[in-house]
């Protein structure tokens, strides 16, 4: 491996710009690193160059352990946004500075600035000033000032940030062609996605210090795996569906997208799918699609625009359901955006107002486990109140998407037993029917909990009133059976907040023979690498020894800034052990249920299937 | 620049400009040059010239004369050296990092330049002097500050401080820090990348703030009369001397020793404008 980061982490006044971020770079590998600005993808460069230091991790330039060696002693060549030519010297004198510094003899420099400037194409110019040439000239003098000392990695930040587009455009192709014939392992930083198609073998996609995915850009485009990189590589389409045994369904429309893919949990569920507008077709009628018909829509806008033509459709009926900005929470209304080449639009030409169907070609389920938020209460007037709760609101935003808001009677009796759900129907206003979809979100109350996981929630979020952003996340499961959905959960909502992660393992105090069999020293170093191998998640690991409930609510009193993600797998310790904790907690805490199921009784190293690396993770 | 601005018409180097025309402009800087500067200039001469050659080197080359020559421009000098290498720390401090109570050190900066001179050199005096602060500490050294030529030049330190580190303010401020930090990838140590990349950025600026604190010291007066002592030969600046004469009513031998200053302070200026000159070409010349 060319350049191998192990966990590396920075922190810069209190706040983590980079979190945990692991990658290996192979040799002569052209990789880049995309993200939106603030991502901390030019820092985690930086780190590399040796510009700055690391508060945790290590970093090996092919097997050397780099963390603490200065940047003059790395051998790396490194290029600037804004070119950095050292001003008062000559073209010739830049490119032969690294050499200078090495005691070069002259000819020797002579012969290797002719070399590079005739790589970068630029012969004949060595004896200009920086100030006489144009920026893309100058930029490409400061690629071969940074080729000149043949370093083994070649690292650019936003190196054509500043240069109008056609520049760019020859640029990039002189850097590309550089870098394939020196094959010279390379890093790019940038936030421009056309870039990172045009330039990568493999593009990493950071945001909020996170390293989100890494993968081959056609993988990433067709295959995200992440809500971010869904939307932030190309133009996406957000849709709730259900998915169930035949296929998938938007909003409430009967199931009709053939769809097989991925292993569903059995029966039917709610999931985020990815349509790419260039995926949708449209056609007069559901008899004219030559894809599987999909809903009904109406043309709201078109937009030409040389080869493509843009157009915003609205979904109608019971199909509107599916869209995760739902109208109420937004002055916009929601759309889907659809484009059609040249050809499409001669074969079905479209008017504004028109009505249309609409067909998938392809479409792409994320597999998140955590797909929206569902506000639950016993009125309407507290369901919005908690719809509105900050915390609550924050968290939709970041993870792209909706929260909807369900008036639950029974959730009011303030009685354990289902007696009196039974007796009033609950009354709708969530388009999906009658089955809960989503994570519930309740205020508090045992009993509440209790009541949704008999109606097969498997995630409720009990959120006090104005709780704070958590600063670290705390994260236990009580039985293995619930390790897998518990970790998937938390890394989900991981990627959108930047939080500490931290496994709060309990074991029990020393000489109680009615303790129950401790989690073994084992097991939880395989759930930590699960974690890191599976979910990109890095987990502080805290001991405790004593009774897990307790310890939990001692561990939430510290501080108010912190959410508990808890793990169960028996909904009767709801109402058992740990009734107190959940009764009026002053912290958010979010339970994520698994039924235990008989046959899962393997090891945890046995019972975690292999995925392919650092693909499968969670939205 | 100095190609042949003169050559060419007027109508040449007329651009258009916010400020009324050029010729009314123009007209205000040769006024104002010509009553401020070259008049009170020329009388001095004029004086000094109504002297009989004879009259006029003895003045000019008394021990006395000659003492306070050394000291006025050799303490200058040296004062300038010093606040080239402080000032320039300062600067940097100033303009890199950034601390608690910046704003304040910043503001400090400017003191001498809004002090009365004879308050900094009566300050200067209780702090030196040997039962001073510091000049008692000193005096056990067995080094005398006050009423010596050490003192003239802590006094034309501290006048021509502020000069030095105004000047080369903006100057550091240019250098950006990925200058420093590409050097740094291309494996250049610090020490390399100073003189490399640092010194000859800031150079030109260094050379002007020394010409200015070196001009601003050679004129002081009021700072220094306190705590140099004024010993003839010793510890007596030349404009002293001037004023001493003056006092007697000698007003063609004032003349004289002013006439003579103003020639060396010339000398001295311009040889630092050539310097400075021959440098930038060196530069420009690089390019083609």
């Amino acid at each position: 491996m060319s350049i191998s980061l192990d966990q590396v982490t920075k922190r810069y006044q209190g706040s983590t710009v980079v979190n945990d971020v692991s990658i290996d770079i192979g040799d002569g590998e052209f990789f880049v690193l995309l993200g939106p600005s603030g991502s901390g993808k030019s820092t985690l460069l930086r780190a590399i160059a040796g510009l700055t230091g690391v508060d945790h991790g290590r970093i090996s330039l092919h097997g050397r352990d780099v963390t603490h060696l200065a940047a003059r002693h790395r051998g790396v060549g490194l290029v600037f946004q804004n070119y950095a030519l050292f001003r008062h010297m000559t073209v010739a004198d830049n490119i032969e500075f690294a050499l200078r510094v090495r005691r070069m003899r002259a000819a020797a420099r002579r012969a290797r600035r002719a070399e590079l400037l005739r790589l970068v194409a630029l012969e004949g110019l060595d004896d200009r000033l920086p100030a006489q040439l144009s920026g893309g000239q100058q930029q490409r003098v400061a690629v071969a000032r940074a080729l000149a000392h043949k370093p083994e990695v070649l690292l650019l930040d936003e190196p054509f940030g500043a240069l109008d587009a056609k520049i760019r455009e020859e640029l990039r192709r002189t850097i590309r062609e550089v870098q394939r014939e020196l094959g010279i392992t390379t890093v790019l930083v940038t936030h421009d996605q056309e870039e990172a198609f045009a330039l990568a073998d493999r593009i990493g996609i950071m945001n909020l210090g996170r390293l989100l995915e890494v993968g081959r850009p056609d993988d990433l485009y067709a295959r995200p795996a992440t809500r971010f990189v869904a939307t932030f590589l190309g133009a996406a389409n957000l849709l709730l569906a259900r998915q169930g045994a035949g296929g998938l369904s938007f909003g409430n429309g009967p199931l009709v997208v053939p769809y097989q893919e991925s292993a569903s949990r059995g029966r039917t569920h709610e999931v985020v799918t990815v349509l790419r507008p260039e995926e949708i077709e449209l056609a007069p009628s559901r008899e004219g699609l030559r894809s599987p018909y999909m809903a009904d829509g109406a043309v709201e806008e078109i937009l030409f625009s040389g080869a493509l033509e843009r157009l915003r459709v609205r979904l109608r009926d019971g199909a509107a359901g599916a869209h995760i900005v739902r109208s109420d929470n937004s002055s916009e209304e929601p759309y889907l955006e659809v484009t059609r080449t040249q050809h499409e639009q001669r074969v079905f030409p479209l008017t504004p107002g028109q009505q249309v169907a609409l067909g998938v070609r392809r479409l792409h389920v994320l597999p998140t486990p955590l797909s929206s938020f569902v506000a639950c209460a016993a009125t309407q007037a507290l369901a919005e109140a908690l719809s509105r709760e900050p915390l609550l609101a924050e968290l939709a935003m970041r993870m792209k998407t909706r929260v909807a808001v369900r008036v639950e009677p029974a959730l009011g009796a303030h009685r354990p037993g289902s007696d009196a759900a039974a007796a009033s129907p609950a009354s709708e206003t969530d388009a999906a029917g009658a089955d809960f979809s989503g994570a519930a979100v309740i205020s508090a109350g045992v009993p509440a909990v209790e009541w949704l996981l008999e109606r097969g929630v498997d995630e409720v979020l009990i959120l006090p009133e104005r709780a704070a952003a958590p600063a670290r996340v705390l994260i236990h499961w009580v039985n293995e059976s619930a390790r897998r959905a518990t970790l998937a959960v938390s890394a989900s909502l991981l990627r959108h907040i930047s939080a500490e992660a931290v496994y709060v393992g309990i074991l029990p105090e020393h000489g109680r023979p009615d303790a129950p069999r401790p989690l073994g020293m084992r097991a939880l170093l395989d759930a930590r690498s699960e974690a890191q191998f599976e979910h990109g998640l890095d987990m502080r690991t805290e001991l405790r020894y004593g009774d897990v409930a307790r310890e939990l609510a001692l561990h939430l009193a510290e501080s108010r800034d912190q959410l508990l993600i808890l793990g169960i797998s028996d909904a009767s310790e709801v109402s058992g052990r740990f009734a107190q904790l959940l009764a009026n907690p002053t912290s958010p805490l979010l339970i994520v249920y698994r039924r235990a199921e008989p046959a899962a009784v393997h090891g945890p190293l046995e019972s975690s299937p292999r995925v392919t690396a650092g693909q499968l993770r969670y939205a | 620049m100095a190609r042949g601005n003169v050559a060419r018409p007027l109508t040449a180097i007329r651009q258009p400009s916010v400020l009324p025309g050029f010729g009314l402009t123009f007209g205000f800087t040769t006024f104002f040059l010509s009553a401020l500067v070259l008049l009170p200039l020329a009388a001095l001469v004029f004086m000094a010239a109504s002297m009989s050659w004879s009259e006029f080197l003895h003045v000019v080359s008394s021990g006395r004369a000659i003492g306070s020559y050394r000291l006025s421009f050799g303490a200058s000098l040296l004062a300038a050296c010093i606040n080239l290498v402080f000032g320039f720390v300062i600067a940097w401090t100033l303009v890199r990092y950034r601390f608690p109570g910046r704003k304040l050190v910043d503001a400090l900066i400017d003191m001498p330049f809004a002090l009365p001179t004879a308050v900094s050199g009566i300050a200067l005096t209780t702090v030196f002097a040997q039962n001073g602060w510091i000049g008692q500490y000193l005096s056990v050294l067995g080094i005398r500050v006050a009423y010596t030529w050490i003192g003239v030049t802590v006094a034309l330190t501290l006048i021509g401080m502020p000069f030095m580190v105004r000047t080369l303010q903006p100057a550091i401020a240019e250098v950006q820090r990925d200058l420093e930090e590409a050097a740094e990838t291309l494996g250049a140590g610090r020490l390399y990348v100073f003189r490399r990349i640092v010194l000859p950025t800031v150079l030109p600026a260094m050379l002007t703030g020394f010409t200015l604190a070196f001009a601003r010291a050679v004129g002081e007066y009021g700072s220094v009369i306190f705590i140099a002592g004024n010993i003839p030969k010793k510890t007596e600046i030349t404009p002293l001397l001037i004023v001493i004469h003056l006092q007697e009513f000698d007003y063609r031998g004032a003349a004289a020793l002013g006439f003579v200053m103003l020639v060396m302070s010339f000398i001295v200026l311009l040889t630092i404008n050539l310097i400075h000159s021959w440098g930038r070409r060196r530069l420009v010349a690089t390019a083609h």
